[in-house]
């Protein structure tokens, strides 16, 4: 059943993508035998006799996720989702101190180890990424004025 | 054979550069730690890691070792989540754990570890010796390719991927297809016509190959890991004392050189990686040499059989990377996507116009090989003692990783969302049963694939019998058809010979 489904929503997109190959991709003027738009038709046409197969003949699998198991996954992505939110108003290191924190706290740590997990991940990830290897991470809206009046201070 | 010689010396000025060799080390290091990590495979950690170190701004040959190393380490890391815990990180250590665990279990962790170890070196450097003899041939064979020979290459590699990965043959049709398709996004680079940008500026150059690695594989791994949670504990067995011992070593030689060749070969075939090489290599051995009926139970030979064959694949799938520009396996797909990054392609060309490349990365491979296996026999216990990481730390840590890796690219807080999307999509597919390295695999190709189509119907005026007219594409789709047909027709014959034995008893 599973796989019914899955299949059927991967047809109405692949369908989508045919009817965009099939009349809206043009090129103005060309040389070539081949224009923007033939690979696409011909991967659709595959892709479309795919999901045929399937849908004739689903693989029968038990889609074994209970409601537990789903309510987790749905609370681990909207976290993610949040953390990416997140990321450059709060900046590298307080998002990955709460992202850290409720996520390892969700999955069953002991809430102090949880926040003590943030935390490390979370400074220890700037110092590594940022001091050491000197990627680009956010210093985040909230931090970087402080940041700026540290230095001030200093200089 | 000069070419090899001056090409290894090219190539061992290359990697005996104190930094690429300081890369060496420390990629064979992070990739044992990241493959001794339960049920995080090769392909997650270089999917993981390989933003990181693209953004690390080194020169493309020391990124490419850098990854190179991790690969390599991954696949040796592997095995020890595999003997000690009986869960394999992925596919191609499956076989490890039928007679991996059974060793430690009786209390010769130590010696299966290390034999392992020993196995799996000989297998890669089997490997890596082959590949530098063949590699350049190969290459020089290629040049003399045309696009529709390319295209016929490509059917080849995707008739083979259909019918060696994966469970169903439609399904991993379907996933390669669908990576074609995603491929497609973006400006088409011959008219400059867009196709199914929507007018989002964000993926006018397409969808950057990163963030479909890192959500395929990392993102969809994370989300496995949070479904798996709930399931219980990881309980790891001791490392102990014992160690391999030359009799054993004595016992094992014969079963490891001919796993090494059967590894090769299957590494060879696009499409086909460590998975298939190390099952091949397990039931040839157990054919040959099971005659008491112990394979299953802790014999040395169906360790070392398994963990000989895929290392040794693991060298052979670079062959076709290095040379045709075709990825053996995921992974490699992974590494070929890496090569584009830096504007390199790779292909038949590449050893002439990019040898400190293609050379430093063979010459990386030998000093890899033997790095490893000088780290891991005496500090096994310390990879061993990452498997004690409890899951819920594990889990947003990847996450953490990723988010840093697609972050440092561009700093475009869009990509983190599409990761996160990808990722789900990545979980569902996982889920019902599709195999996600044809996807990658149709991702990386689909622009060669196209182009090369395109070139030749250009040169043909419009002739579509110019992809049958000449006896290379002529070979290549004769083999594509033989690799469907001789699994379905083994599989009947097997069938049958079941049924006939079934009805004599």
């Amino acid at each position: 059943m599973a796989n019914r489904i899955f299949a059927a929503v991967l047809l109405v997109v692949t369908l989508g993508y045919a009817v965009i190959a099939f009349t809206a991709i043009k090129a103005p003027f060309q040389y070539d035998p081949l224009g923007p738009e033939s690979w696409p038709r011909i991967l659709s046409i595959v892709a479309i006799l795919c999901l045929l197969v399937i849908l004739w003949k689903p693989d029968d699998e038990a889609f074994d996720v209970t409601r537990k198991v789903w309510f987790r996954l749905t609370a681990a992505v909207a976290m993610l989702f949040g953390y990416a939110e997140l990321y450059e108003p709060l900046g590298f290191i307080l998002s990955t101190i709460l992202f850290g924190t409720i996520l390892s706290a969700m999955l069953g740590a002991p809430l102090l180890r949880a926040l003590g997990f943030g935390v490390a991940a979370g400074v220890a990830g700037w110092l590594l990424c940022v001091t050491l290897m000197d990627l680009n991470l956010p210093e985040g809206e909230l931090i970087a004025p402080l940041f700026e009046t540290h230095q001030q201070g200093e200089s | 054979m000069d070419t090899v010689l001056s090409g290894l010396a090219t190539g061992f000025a290359v990697a005996l550069d104190p930094f690429n060799l300081m890369l060496v080390m420390v990629g064979c290091f992070v990739g044992t730690l990241i493959g001794a990590l339960p049920g995080l495979g090769p392909i997650n950690g270089v999917a993981i890691l390989l933003p990181i170190a693209y953004g690390l701004g080194f020169q493309p040959e020391s990124a490419l070792i850098l990854l190179a190393g991790i690969y390599y380490g991954a696949e040796y890391g592997g095995r020890i989540s595999s003997i000690l815990l009986n869960v394999p990180g992925d596919a191609g250590a499956v076989m490890t754990t039928l007679d991996g665990n059974p060793m430690a279990r009786a209390g010769q962790a130590g010696r299966a570890l290390s034999l392992s170890a020993v196995a799996s070196f000989a297998g890669g450097t089997f490997a890596v010796i082959l590949m530098s003899l063949f590699a350049p041939a190969l290459a020089g064979f290629a040049v003399t390719f045309g696009p529709a020979d390319y295209v016929a290459l490509m059917v080849f590699a995707f008739a083979s991927l259909a019918s060696l990965v994966g469970k169903s043959t439609v399904k991993t049709l379907l996933g390669a297809t669908i990576g074609l398709m995603l491929a497609t996004i973006g400006i088409d680079a011959n008219t400059g016509v867009p196709r199914y940008t929507f007018g989002l500026p964000d993926i006018l150059a397409g969808i950057d190959f990163l963030i479909v690695v890192v959500g395929l594989f990392g993102m969809a791994e994370l989300l496995t890991l949070v479904e798996h949670q709930a399931r219980g504990t990881l309980k790891s067995l001791p490392v102990d004392k014992s160690f391999v011992s030359m009799a054993d070593l004595a016992a094992t030689k014969w079963t490891i050189a001919r796993a090494s060749v059967i590894g090769f070969f299957i590494g060879i075939l696009p499409g086909t990686g460590a998975s298939v090489a190390s099952a091949v290599a397990y039931g040839t051995e157990k054919r040959i040499s099971d005659k008491d009926g112990t394979f299953g139970t802790g014999d040395p030979r169906g360790l070392a059989a398994p963990e000989a064959a895929n290392n040794a694949a693991a060298g052979g799938s670079m062959v076709p990377m290095l040379t045709l520009g075709i990825p053996g396996s995921g992974t490699t797909a992974i590494l070929l996507g890496a090569l584009l990054m830096f504007n390199i392609q790779p292909g038949p060309m590449m050893f002439a116009q990019r040898p400190e490349v293609a050379w430093g990365l063979v010459a990386s491979m030998y000093i890899g090989n033997v790095a490893l296996l000088v780290i891991n026999l005496p500090l096994v216990g310390l990879f061993a003692r990452m498997l004690t990481i409890p899951q819920h730390y594990l889990t947003p840590l990847i996450a953490i990783l990723a988010f840093i890796g697609i972050y440092t690219i561009v700093g475009n807080p869009h990509d983190l969302f599409m990761i996160t999307g990808l990722g789900v999509f990545g979980w569902f597919l996982r889920k019902l049963d599709f195999s996600l390295a044809p996807i990658v695999l149709g991702f990386v190709l689909g622009g060669l694939f196209e182009d090369n189509l395109r070139r030749a119907l250009s040169i043909s005026g419009g002739d579509w019998s110019i992809l049958v007219s000449n006896w290379k594409s002529l070979l290549l789709y004769a083999l594509a058809l033989l690799v469907v047909i001789l699994p379905i027709w083994l599989g009947r014959r097997a069938r049958a010979n079941a049924v006939r034995e079934a009805e004599t008893h």
